[in-house]
């Protein structure tokens, strides 16, 4: 059985099995404008280690596509956690963040696992703008290639396939894989996340198949119902490449299909009161935090009783922003880190104190996000560490 | 059956996401007063604040969907939301350390004059919303203009068994000219209370309120509210954010009901002028 039986089993587990990894993170809160009191921050966008994503927005894939992330996501990378540990599960032990910038304090961190997200560089439409899940795709029996037109699927994302009539031979119905990508139009396909890493082997396709055939892109990393536990933010683009936010103070909402409860799950939609978005909102930011109406903090809410998200469909502002880019970014809350005092280490114990032992699974992509109590300045730097055990 | 039958089934609906966390953050711009309870809920930040702001001496009811509050996300029925944990500090310390109290804000009844000794009928245009036998629902009079204090009042009201004609204890108003200030609270005056207003005696609750009478005349308005106390946390310093996992700490799970107006009552060692108190709340549901 996967995880810990006992305290003897922990014990036993990360001295005498070696299970047991250790990262040390330094983040630089956002580098061009200060943070605002009040507001949460993705300090993913931040310089350090590991280093600012570039991937968010217009950096990669195709604009209002699901592009899945992992730990080997280059544009957006996470903090490091040890690797994959299956059929072992991983669990974070330990957790801490400090910061000596002068007003810096108070700040609450949140640790996430982000999915992945959704760029948008089209926050000059209110139109409701559908979400790309998926797209056609032609199979080449010879490359082993799949090709697909109008979704640059990111590599290890995990996929499914349809048809119309009979798949290419050697690719199944209701069957994960993983994709690698080969180009913006291009990927093979593995049986498993680690031989999507590896780069090997990769399916054997050996014909076209009849009919048009679809593939899907899945959230990964799920528990036994798909899409349960998830939630979902909104955060202003950043790199240096990338537009800043300009004027705009639309009211932001989604439509989702809710992990599966066995009656009607799509269709599900923001509720009111709709979340506001901060007109000019620093890159980084999760415009629609902070004080006032309309402003939640840090995720989008939830229709009624909803416990996750499968999918997303749409994605809509009521007003422009003049210009900039936004993510819808898909993850899982793992813990939070309250602080209070420039130069005091938050320490979280998450056996002892916190009984809970958040998992962290295989290709997880860890993020803080960071709830900023005071006005921020820019690159002030926050570091930290995470233990991690597995059994 | 909703609710949770053990740790294994809280462990389960965490494990499914049968939960939700928000952060608030209110920063008071009135300048409190040691010992006297205080209502957050007409503090700047978020939630945005409310002002009892409808028909003098006529019931109006509180509700998530129509007033705000602190968010928990949306109803759940048939699940049960229970309260998980809540984490709040400050870095300001003039008004540490500060009792804090999360209420289900229920029905409030604005603009009481204590302007006349005459008997003050109020109408209940409409029931408590929720907890709607009034079991554990309390009374507390909030400041919406100030006065010079001293005089006392009473207030009739049908209790959580559906009996009319009971009456308050005689309570004292204290002189603190602050808005949002809970008029019955003080520490250093004889019948003064706080935050709420006693029953007569045997009372466990409040269903509906009749009317209210002062002894005396001044020149303040005041607002009864009915609430239901959930839970209660202490900020200690600057210098550790209290957290409370009630499951954890206090073998319980207060449980909010659908559409619930979450807000904060305290009871500050100073002023909280130029305080911003920063928190979070999580739930979880089964």
């Amino acid at each position: 059985m996967a995880g810990f039986s006992s305290m003897d089993d922990f014990i036993n587990e990360t001295t005498v099995n070696g299970k047991f990894s250790r990262s040390d993170w330094n983040k630089n809160v956002l580098p061009t404008t200060a943070q605002v009191a009040g507001m949460w921050h993705d300090l993913s966008t931040g310089a350090g280690n590991p280093s600012s994503d570039t991937g968010y927005g217009a950096g990669s894939g195709t604009n209002l596509s699901f592009q899945s992330l992992t730990d080997q996501s280059t544009l957006s990378p996470g903090i490091q956690h040890g690797g994959n540990v299956s059929p072992d599960t991983k669990h974070i032990v330990n957790a801490s963040a400090f910061s000596a910038a002068a007003t810096s304090m108070p700040a609450v961190f949140m640790l996430v696992d982000r999915i992945g997200y959704y760029g948008m560089t089209t926050t000059t439409l209110t139109t409701n703008q559908v979400l790309i899940n998926s797209i056609t795709f032609t199979a080449n029996a010879g490359t082993d290639v799949i090709t697909t037109t109008g979704y640059d699927i990111a590599s290890l994302t995990r996929v499914q396939l349809t048809t119309t009539t009979t798949l290419p031979a050697g690719l199944s119905l209701a069957t994960d894989y993983w994709t690698i990508r080969t180009s913006g139009t291009t990927s093979t396909l593995a049986a498993s996340l680690a031989n999507a890493i590896a780069g090997v082997p990769i399916i054997d396709i050996t014909d076209t198949g009849v009919g048009t055939h679809t593939i899907t892109a899945f959230y990964d990393r799920q528990t036994s119902v798909l899409g349960a536990g998830l939630k979902a933010y909104v955060v202003v683009s950043s790199g240096a490449a990338v537009t800043a936010m300009g004027a705009g103070t639309p009211n932001i909402s989604f439509t989702y299909t809710r992990p599966d409860t066995g009656g009607t799950d799509t269709g599900r939609v923001t509720p009111v009161v709709l979340p506001v978005g901060l007109t000019a909102a620093p890159k980084g930011t999760i415009p629609y935090s902070g004080t006032g109406v309309g402003r939640y903090g840090p995720f989008m809410p939830f229709q009624a009783a909803d416990n996750g998200i499968e999918s997303a469909q749409n994605f809509q502002i009521s007003a422009t922003y003049t210009s900039g880019n936004l993510n819808l970014v898909i993850c899982r809350p793992l813990l939070t880190l309250p602080m209070t005092t420039i130069g005091v280490a938050a320490e979280r114990d998450l056996l002892n104190q916190v009984p809970s032992l958040p998992r962290v699974y295989d290709g997880a992509n860890l993020t803080w996000l960071m709830y900023a109590g005071a006005a921020t300045p820019v690159n002030s730097a926050f570091f930290g560490h995470l233990d991690f055990a597995w059994g | 059956m909703a609710g949770f039958a053990n740790v294994q089934e809280l462990v389960n609906a965490e494990e499914s996401g049968q939960t939700w966390f928000a952060t608030w953050r209110k920063s008071p711009t009135q300048v409190t007063t040691i010992g006297i309870w205080f209502d957050l809920s007409m503090s700047p930040g978020n939630p945005v604040p409310q002002y009892y702001a409808a028909s003098p001496l006529v019931a109006a009811a509180f509700a998530a969907s129509t007033n705000g509050g602190l968010y928990h996300g949306k109803n759940v029925t048939p699940y049960t939301k229970h309260l998980r944990q809540v984490l709040a500090l400050t870095v300001t310390s003039t008004g540490l350390p500060m009792p804090m109290l999360l209420c289900d804000y229920l029905l409030y009844y604005p603009f009481i004059d204590e302007g006349t000794t005459d008997v003050q009928p109020l109408t209940n245009s409409v029931p408590l919303p929720r907890y709607t036998d009034g079991k554990g629902v309390q009374m507390m009079a909030v400041s919406v203009a100030s006065r010079t204090g001293g005089q006392s009042f009473t207030v009739g009201y049908t209790n959580q068994d559906g009996t009319a004609g009971r009456t308050t204890q005689t309570v004292i108003q204290n002189s603190v000219s602050l808005n949002g200030s809970i008029v019955t609270s003080d520490r250093a005056v004889a019948a003064a209370r706080g935050p709420f207003i006693p029953l007569q005696t045997g009372d466990t609750g409040v269903r509906s309120i009749q009317s209210v009478t002062m002894s005396g005349t001044d020149v303040g308005l005041f607002t009864l509210v009915l609430v239901k106390p959930l839970a209660q946390m202490q900020i200690r310093g600057i210098d550790a954010p209290v957290e409370v996992d009630y499951f954890m700490d206090f073998s319980q799970a207060p449980v909010i009901v659908d559409d619930a107006y979450l807000n904060f009552l305290c009871c500050p060692a100073g002023s909280l002028a130029a305080t911003a108190i920063h928190g979070s709340l999580e739930v979880v549901w089964n």
